[in-house]
């Protein structure tokens, strides 16, 4: 190196062995705590609300988790031994797509783009620095698959043995399945195979969802009289089966397991900076969302994601003017992610799949909320207007008329949606409740404006808070339920309809708030 | 070129496209020791991308990019040791000072006491009175000049900068240029993107110039 006079100059001598990836983590432990404003006991007590909340609610959730078994276990119809059967046939690999998919759209292994730059492109060895992500990255999907499973079968009735053995099943294969988006994170063309699989098991979980959703209640005494057979069969088998079972397949898991996360932590050198980073930023960007308790900018987040990786499509030029314009560009904008309007639809099992295991008044609820996942994204258009006034501006428009210019294509899809969904609801007031609450939900949840630290803040554990956090993540679904309110509570058609309705001619009366 | 050296860097017929687009057709070209390369062309000709697949960070459709002779891989250890790399992609820890990003980046790089080189590095790039500040309280320039610093506090064979002049004073601009003919006279190799016509005169031993496809 040259002296402090001069520029420095590059000497070879001064720089020896690469250091372990353990100890550059040591030394910025070291450097960190050197700015820490705060003791351990200082952090311990804004955390321990936390905890202590965490712990109430776990003992809670266990609680009304063991009270729904006990009663869906006495349930003995045959439309709940459909149900039991078939659940698993759904649930399994849908579990195990969605974990493919969320896994290879943050990574799995991921990194800050800090970490990025300063520790990933030096020569440490670069299995040693991704490991604590990849750790994390099976740690997690073990326990929100135990955890899955673990409600699951408790929801169907099962007997314990039963739901701990699925359990240590699902989250076995749930491991399985996040190796195996390890192995495909390395490679582009093992990323797209691997995403097809995904959408192949979702066919695959459809098929007896659909046949669920057709099947008929049968008679009565057909129904005891089998019922009967199904749960004596399922008594001798747990009989014989013992705990010695459970023993046996969480060892073979264990070993399988082991092996298989080991090989997978040692190819980890394979898989490239801009892979690793690409998932810590949509990380960074989620946490953001997730911090602000906004679903909306969560799904802001992955849709900003898929149009930047797509990068490029083909223009399509508009028609009309003004408003007609804007209703025009908001179709071809939606149809330029045909997978959503594919997915909409295929939310369509949800209402008769309900209908079909015989929970009648549960069918207007799961035909809102389906409906809600539905229609909701396709109303990006109109939070990103809500969201920038300079984009108000630019259109020349009232904020209230472009509200509705921006939710005419999406309301007419939740309209249509709500019609196909009419056999099971089986009701025409309540399919206009179902409808109304969709559009008036989606439609307040995407023109939320964001939780503003600018004005006052309210003290809490976490820090300052802006007063209506707490609120933002009920806003859209509180709508729809107050659309569904009269027809949960059985009130006469006159109010099915006159509720909704009203509900919608406010929403689209009022002006949004703008900051 | 003006000496006949052995090419450090060599790009045979690259190809890249996003999507079905070409953005980058039949480029070649060699860097030998020493030397550098400058990449000129409008916005949207392709010089970040080159840069990007030379560094690792985009796949190439098409051809070869060789370093000291073998295919360049962002994952091998030589290649992260040996070629220092300043595009789009830098952050920095919030929680880190300007001093100690760069005794990070040094120390990663097998300096275990890199605090002289630090302080003399923070000098000369004028931020010797910033060296406490974490980034967030750094100006654009001066966090600039920070990226710039972590190509210098590491060994390096090769420089790859993308438009370095950007966001930097008329001093800064002098200082790079130094700064990046006193690298060439060391040995490195430089390839740089620029829309600084005088930086490229001055550094540059040949011009690559891009210009955008249809």
């Amino acid at each position: 190196m040259s002296s402090a006079d001069g520029p420095v100059v590059f000497d070879p001598a001064d720089f020896g062995a690469i250091p372990s990836s353990r100890s550059l983590r040591a030394w910025m432990r070291k450097t960190r705590r050197r700015h820490a404003d705060r003791s351990f006991w200082q952090v311990f007590e804004n955390i321990y609300l936390v905890v202590f909340t965490l712990a109430m609610a776990g003992a809670t959730g266990g609680n009304v988790l063991r009270q729904l078994n006990a009663s869906s276990a006495r349930c003995t119809s045959i439309s709940c031994q459909d149900f039991v059967n078939y659940l698993p046939w759904i649930l399994v690999p849908l579990l195990v797509a969605t974990t493919l998919r969320v896994l290879l759209s943050v990574g799995p292994v991921s990194a800050s783009r800090a970490a990025g730059f300063w520790l990933l492109a030096t020569p440490v060895n670069r299995t040693a620095l991704l490991r604590p992500a990849y750790w994390l990255v099976i740690a997690v999907v073990a326990v929100v698959g135990a955890l899955t499973s673990l409600i699951a079968w408790s929801l169907l009735g099962s007997q314990w043995r039963s739901i701990w053995e699925a359990s240590v099943l699902t989250a076995s294969l749930l491991i399985c399945a996040a190796c195996v988006t390890v192995w495909a994170q390395q490679r582009a063309v093992r990323t797209k195979w691997t995403l097809r699989f995904a959408d192949l098991l979702l066919l695959a979980a459809a098929i007896p969802a659909i046949w669920l959703a057709t099947q008929r209640e049968p008679e009565p005494d057909a129904t005891q009289f089998a019922n009967v057979v199904i749960n004596q069969s399922e008594a001798d088998s747990l009989l014989t089966s013992g705990p010695t079972r459970l023993l046996v397949i969480g060892l073979v898991c264990l070993v399988v397991l082991l092996a298989l996360v080991i090989v997978t932590a040692r190819t980890l050198d394979q898989l490239t900076r801009t892979s690793v980073i690409a998932g810590g930023e949509l990380l960074a960007g989620l946490a953001g969302a997730a911090s602000s308790l906004d679903i909306s900018m969560l799904a802001d987040v992955v849709a900003g994601r898929h149009w930047r990786l797509k990068g490029r499509v083909h223009s399509r030029r508009g028609r009309g003017s003004r408003g007609a314009a804007l209703v025009h560009r908001e179709f071809l904008r939606i149809l330029r992610w045909p997978r959503r309007l594919v997915i909409g639809f295929a939310l369509l099992v949800v209402p008769y799949a309900v209908a079909g295991t015989g929970f009648d008044v549960l069918v207007p609820v799961a035909a809102g909320f389906a409906g809600f996942i539905a229609v909701r994204p396709l109303m990006d258009g109109l939070r990103s207007v809500c969201r920038s006034t300079g984009l108000v501006r630019a259109l020349g428009m009232d904020l209230r008329e472009l509200r509705v210019l921006m939710a005419v294509v999406p309301g007419l899809f939740a309209a249509l949606w709500s019609l196909l969904a009419l056999p099971a609801l089986a009701d025409g007031p309540a399919t206009f409740a179902v409808a109304a609450g969709i559009i008036s939900g989606a439609v307040r949840q995407a023109s939320a404006r964001p939780p503003s630290y600018a004005g006052p803040l309210v003290a809490s554990p976490m820090g300052a808070i802006p007063p209506g956090l707490f609120s933002q993540p009920m806003r859209g679904f509180d709508l729809l339920l107050l659309c569904l309110a009269p027809v949960l509570l059985g009130l006469s058609s006159t109010w099915v309809l006159a509720i909704p309705a009203f509900v919608l001619a406010i929403m689209f009366a009022v002006r949004p708030k703008t900051d | 070129m003006s000496k006949k050296t052995a090419p450090r860097l060599t790009v045979t017929e690259l190809q890249h496209k996003y999507g079905d687009r070409p953005v980058i057709e039949g480029l070649t070209f060699t860097l030998a020791a020493g030397q550098a390369i400058a990449l000129v062309g409008p916005n949207g000709a392709g010089k970040t991308t080159v840069l990007k697949c030379i560094v690792g960070s985009a796949d190439p459709a098409a051809g070869k990019i060789l370093l000291d002779g073998l295919p360049i891989d962002e994952r091998a250890e030589a290649v992260r040791r040996d070629v220092a790399t300043l595009l789009d992609d830098l952050d920095f820890f919030p929680d880190l000072t300007a001093a100690e990003h760069l005794d990070l980046l040094a120390r990663a790089h097998g300096n275990p006491e890199p605090e002289d080189l630090v302080d003399t590095l923070l000098d000369d790039i004028g931020l010797l009175g910033a060296a406490d500040q974490l980034p967030g309280s750094l100006s654009s320039g001066q966090r600039r000049r920070l990226a710039l610093a972590t190509a210098l506090v590491r060994p390096r064979k090769l420089l790859v900068l993308d438009e370095p002049e950007a966001r930097l004073d008329t001093g800064g601009v002098q200082w790079l240029s130094d700064r990046l003919l006193e690298e060439k006279k060391s040995g490195t190799s430089i390839l740089f993107a620029s829309h600084d016509p005088a930086l490229v005169e001055t550094v540059a031993d040949s011009i690559v110039t891009l210009t955008p496809l249809p």
